[in-house]
């Protein structure tokens, strides 16, 4: 066995761990730890000072059967945070084992984080476990979102085995904002129903806990949106959230980027400014 | 002069008395408005998802093998079994998971709404001491599922019983809301229902089996149609 062929065998696992801080003037990276293949890039400003923002990157690129990505990032008092990724997370078969992504968000008291990363595209045979927990401290705002495509349709690449279990998890001083959690096997029937996903391979979602929701802000988020069946607006007490389902996540991309424009400067104070990464 | 053994009488029948308590409610006389939600159907009836008698069965027969098997019968379930241990700590922190499942906000009103009547209904029916109710009266926003499975567990009827019961009630106000809005005739509501009946034992049975990892609120046209229903014009239910 070549060596690279022994790493993949064992699972490749990957861990990255990010500390904020700020002060009055700027945001900055802090704390980083790291091992295994998941790395950032340097610090951008694109904004001003006091948005750091980051790339995280997963140079190989695809994530395997056994595979295990941890992510942990912290914001603190203060700190106003971005992160993104330059490119789709793929997921490969899995040759009967399962890969693993977890991020975890912890966003203290006056701060805001944003998880801004590009598609999931889950192939066909893989059996993906993702999860996004997210805490917040009192007023700490956060807006995130994530784009899952089955399969890779543009290919005739259908995913009709394997499975994907996603959960969403929101948190405030502890108590549960919102929770959703899909368990999906690829052989499910209804997976195809008018309720879960219908004829479309592809579905995003965008959540937004930061200040309270007011009439206003959900009638603006519904502007947003327009008049796209596949996709709404509502909120849970003081979470907002965005769903959409459709076959081409550049429509979902495109549709919350809208919607993330419209609601920036309610829970962030700014204006929004698509990261240059997104275009490329 | 021997007696014979009551040949019409099988071990698992069910006792008269928790019969009774599982007919009342299950009963859409039960005061606690489930008539006047949709959840979801009135909008799918609007935009054309669901027209006819075979739309309406796949939408409503998908949701009960869908959330309603994987989502609201296992967290019935786990209501259920901590009002069992008579955990009333353990049970408002369920209340908080529930409702932070809620996919939209008219589902989350719908919730709390019909979980406060339910409460009240116990509260004047006269068959709880008054400081029993008080352990699930106690709790905020206490849900629906949460107050049937307190009375439920209160009463010792068998879990199994209480499941096919709620999955029971939830499919006769789907499909009597079917009814009104594609609108459906009798005759067509009683096939709906004598063919759906199956699922909601299969229900009960994925509800008692599933492991809490493979629970699933997943699904996203559903929760697209609830929030749609939000601003939806002219509308007959709350949901």
């Amino acid at each position: 066995m070549k060596p690279v062929e022994a790493l993949h065998a064992a699972g490749w696992r990957a861990v990255l761990e990010l500390g904020f801080r700020a002060d009055d003037e700027r945001t900055w990276l802090a704390r980083r730890r790291h091992s295994g293949p998941l790395v950032v890039q340097r610090s951008f400003y694109p904004e001003d000072a006091r948005l750091c923002q980051m790339v995280i990157v997963h140079p190989p690129g695809g994530i395997a059967g056994g595979d295990g990505l941890e992510i942990k990032i912290s914001s603190e008092e203060r700190a106003s945070v971005q992160l993104t990724t330059p490119g789709a997370g793929k997921w490969y078969r899995g040759f009967g084992r399962s890969a693993q992504q977890t991020v975890g968000i912890a966003v203290a008291s006056g701060a805001m984080c944003e998880w801004l990363p590009q598609e999931n595209i889950v192939f066909d045979g893989a059996a993906a476990q993702m999860s996004l927990q997210v805490d917040l401290a009192d007023d700490a705002a956060f807006c995130g979102w994530d784009f899952t495509c089955l399969g890779r349709p543009q290919s005739d690449q259908y995913f009709v085995s394997g499975c994907l279990r996603q959960v969403i998890d929101i948190r405030r001083n502890g108590r549960p904002l919102f929770r959703e959690q899909a368990c999906i096997d690829a052989t499910d029937p209804f997976r195809a129903a008018p309720s879960c996903l219908a004829d479309n391979c592809s579905y995003g979602s965008m959540l937004v806990a930061g200040k309270q929701v007011s009439d206003d802000v959900i009638e603006a988020a519904r502007d947003a949106l327009g008049d796209n069946a596949n996709a709404a607006v509502t909120r849970l007490e003081e979470v907002l959230i965005a769903r959409w389902v459709g076959n081409s996540v550049e429509e979902g991309r495109n549709l919350f980027t809208g919607l993330w424009s419209a609601l920036r400067p309610w829970y962030a104070d700014r204006i929004a400014v698509p990261p240059r990464i997104w275009a490329t | 002069m021997s007696v014979e053994p009551n040949k019409y009488r099988s071990e698992m029948s069910i006792e008269p008395s928790a019969l009774l308590k599982l007919l009342r409610i299950a009963s859409p006389a039960l005061p606690v408005g489930a008539f006047s939600y949709s959840q979801g159907l009135e909008w799918a009836v609007e935009c054309g998802v669901v027209t006819d008698e075979d739309t309406a069965g796949q939408w409503i027969g998908s949701l009960l093998s869908g959330s309603i098997a994987r989502f609201e019968m296992p967290m019935l379930a786990a209501f259920y079994r901590v009002w069992s241990d008579n955990d009333s700590a353990l049970a408002a922190d369920l209340n908080e998971d529930y409702l932070a499942s809620r996919e939209t906000a008219e589902l989350r009103s719908e919730s709390i709404q019909m979980g406060g009547a339910l409460l009240a209904v116990l509260q004047s029916d006269g068959q709880h001491e008054p400081a029993v109710l008080d352990a699930v009266g106690a709790i905020d926003h206490v849900v629906f599922p949460n107050v049937f499975a307190f009375a439920a567990a209160t009463w010792n009827l068998q879990l199994e019983d209480v499941l096919t019961t709620y999955a029971w009630s939830w499919l006769e106000n789907q499909v009597t809301a079917a009814m009104k809005l594609v609108p459906l005739g009798q005759r067509a509501g009683q096939r709906l229902l004598a063919g759906m009946s199956p699922a909601c034992a299969e229900a009960m049975r994925t509800a008692v089996s599933l492991p809490k990892d493979g629970w699933s609120n997943f699904a996203p046209l559903f929760a697209i149609a609830s929030s749609r229903h939000e601003t939806q014009y002219t509308r007959l239910f709350r949901s």
